[in-house]
């Protein structure tokens, strides 16, 4: 266990913002590169492992994806001694003044958000939100040192350092989607010591955040037989609401819906129930929210599962997983591909009632 | 250049409805690239120079397609209700003219808001042809019109409709005639639709299977009193693309633009888009992934019937491409 936590603390406490992921690749590749034949960089970014199966060749290959790119901040213009900045990802501007961020210009240096004197505002500001637009990064700096230091285009990310919290959770910014990259690696620790027929890629995707990209051209690039995304989702949590929210430390949520291919999601949940692992179901009424969108619909179309590990405060400079949530999520899909044969695409029917997944088994 | 630019900007071609843009395009890079092709979805393919050991397959794209109104009923009074192709800004609309393709001419009017500083939505306007039934009513349901709004030189400037991105078919055309030689093979791409979802470039980007991409299109500036905060101003040249609302760019190929504009001496800007985004997006998700950006040309009130650009960042969008691809290309 301490082995993963180190991991997953070292992954949360790197930057790694959609399109510049670089920083945050290179400690994967360390991670990965004992565990897998073989790792590629594709053109946009995304980092493959390769695991060769032991099947009879032409063989299946299962993708196995969590995004590694984390949201953060972009400079926009610069005002003397302080930054203007827009967003990347989704971030809600209330829990931003008085954080403290690293600024990524000539070199790394620490800066904080300020949310300027009321008065200084435009009118009808003064009072409540202050939306991003008109909060601003102290760099600490003479305006003459940030202009050498800063420049427009130049990445703001968090710098609220991994902290351990009783009862196996962790808390730290960028966790949405590190824990799904420590999922990813557990799962290949697991492989390395088993049998498996099938091809198995490890992807680390980029600008998820951002356009879902890295996801649609992986799955273009490898053209698997079956794609898993690995996410994180909402965990149940003060404001949350409960049918569309799952309780943490108790097992990956399994997506259900039209992002997912029903037969998948079966032979998912049939696994957990089979293994004793703990698992919630969750409920996807329109797209998951996640890579599979891209990933599903792309080249011929793929079919694709969805398995997020609960999480709380999503977006925020800490947000919180349970430790061993992400541990069974890892364990469920080294099963999984464990048990992946050459008949197994044979049972692969879109057939979403109680009948169709369950009829071929 | 500026007689191209105003044939180009008074064509109409709102998206999906292209064709009197194309043609003209045509004629003009015809004697110019060494192939030229229109796929299914009506993109403009082009293609100039052989490519060699070391070159690259660039796509460049310009869209042809600018903003539009179709019509969605005609009441018994001869008014025509419409939609919108690509986002119209009700607050750019009323009083405005539109010209149908079928060159029948309308103008924009309003139900009376129900005070004089309520904002209005474009389902309480309509097109006065100037006719009395539905019977007399030149266009049906489905019809298509573009703002009317002629080309005006302001000298150091120029206004008009459908500069975004008739700007950018201009440069377009203007560097496939300058660029001389080439070591890469330059597909000159003149896509259709990028207004409502930059699909064109879509499958142009699928087709040509480039190894770098790059939109030429406008991008907003703040340089206008109370203006949306941006570092961006017309005249102080062309507009490198860092982010905007649907991509961010390949940071390679914004190094690879940024050190040639300083090779070159030609002035540049670094561009975050808040609002929008161009074919760059396109092209970079497609199949494989492909390293993107853009270079913008900056525009002041865009999406509007005068959208205005500089006449010297123009030239010097021109400069640079023609500068970026008359040599051997390494992403660093």
């Amino acid at each position: 266990m301490k082995e993963t936590t180190d991991l997953l603390k070292k992954l949360i406490a790197t930057a790694g913002l959609p399109g510049y992921e670089t920083p945050v690749r290179e400690i994967i590749e360390k991670a990965w590169g004992p565990l897998v034949d073989e790792l590629k960089i594709n053109r946009l970014g995304n980092l493959y492992g390769y695991v060769p199966g032991t099947g009879k060749e032409p063989r299946s290959s299962i993708l196995i994806a969590a995004h590694m790119d984390a949201i953060g901040f972009m400079v926009t213009s610069i005002k003397d001694s302080f930054l203007h900045i827009t967003q990347i990802g989704g971030i809600d501007p209330r829990i931003l003044p008085g954080q403290m961020v690293t600024i990524h210009g000539r070199k790394d240096f620490p800066g904080m958000i300020i949310q300027p004197p009321a008065h200084t505002l435009p009118e009808g500001m003064q009072n409540g939100v202050v939306p991003l637009s008109d909060l601003l990064v102290e760099t600490g700096l003479t305006a003459a040192q940030t202009s050498r230091q800063v420049r427009i285009g130049d990445l703001i990310s968090f710098a609220s350092t991994p902290i351990e919290i009783k009862g196996d959770l962790l808390a730290g910014h960028s966790m949405d989607n590190r824990a799904s990259v420590v999922a990813l690696t557990e799962a290949l620790k697991l492989l390395k010591k088993r049998h498996h027929e099938w091809d198995v890629w490890a992807v680390a995707t980029s600008q998820e955040e951002v356009t879902l990209g890295g996801a649609a051209v992986s799955s273009f690039d490898l053209r698997p037989t079956l794609a898993v995304v690995v996410d994180v989702t909402y965990a149940k949590g003060p404001g949350a609401t409960a049918h569309l929210s799952y309780a943490m430390d108790k097992g990956p949520a399994l997506g259900w819906g039209p992002n997912i291919h029903p037969k998948l999601f079966q032979a998912f949940e049939d696994l957990a129930e089979k293994l004793e692992i703990p698992n919630q179901k969750e409920l996807m009424s329109r797209m998951s929210g996640t890579d599979a969108i891209t990933m599903q619909v792309a080249a011929e179309g793929v079919p694709t599962m969805v398995i997020s590990i609960p999480l709380r405060y999503m977006h925020t400079p800490y947000e919180i997983v349970h430790l061993k949530d992400i541990t069974r999520t890892g364990r469920l899909l080294a099963e999984f591909i464990c048990e992946l044969d050459d008949k197994f695409m044979d049972t692969l029917r879109w057939d979403e009632s109680e009948k169709g997944v369950r009829n071929s088994k | 250049m500026k007689s191209l630019i105003q044939k180009l900007v008074e064509i109409p071609g709102p998206s999906g409805y292209e064709s009197q843009v194309r043609e003209a395009v045509k004629d003009e890079v015809e004697p110019y690239v060494d192939e030229m092709q229109v796929d299914p979805l009506g993109n403009l393919i082009t293609r100039k120079g052989s490519g060699g050991d070391k070159g690259l397959k660039v796509m460049l794209s310009a869209h042809l397609d600018e903003i539009g109104v179709m019509v969605s009923h005609v009441d018994k009074n001869g008014f025509a209700r419409f939609t919108q192709l690509g986002t119209v800004f009700p607050r750019n609309t009323a009083g405005g003219r539109v010209r149908f393709l079928n060159g029948a001419h309308g103008v924009i009017g309003m139900e009376v808001p129900p005070s004089r500083s309520a904002v209005t939505t474009l389902n309480k306007m309509y097109i006065d042809l100037g006719v009395t039934s539905k019977k007399d009513c030149p266009v049906k349901v489905g019809d298509v019109a573009a703002f009317e709004r002629t080309f005006q030189d302001l000298g150091k400037r120029m206004v008009s409709k459908a500069m975004d991105d008739r700007i950018g078919v201009a440069v377009l055309i203007e560097t496939l005639k300058a660029l001389k030689s080439t070591p890469h093979q330059v597909f000159g791409v003149f896509s259709v639709q990028e207004e409502v979802g930059v699909r064109g470039a879509t499958t142009a980007a699928f087709g040509v299977n480039p190894d770098l991409g790059l939109a030429i299109d406008t991008t907003g500036v703040g340089d206008t009193p109370k203006s949306p905060r941006s570092d961006l101003a017309l005249g102080k040249g062309p507009a490198i693309k860092i982010k905007d609302f649907g991509m961010i760019s390949d940071p390679r190929v914004v190094a690879w633009i940024e050190a040639g504009a300083k090779r070159a001496k030609i002035p540049y800007q670094l561009d975050i888009l808040i609002g929008g985004s161009t074919d760059a997006r396109a092209i970079q998700l497609s199949r494989a992934g492909v390293p993107s950006s853009g270079i913008s040309i900056p525009s002041r009130y865009i999406h509007s019937p005068s959208e205005m650009v500089d006449f010297d960042d123009v030239k010097n969008t021109i400069k640079l491409l023609v500068h970026l691809l008359s040599r051997p290309i390494k992403l660093q």
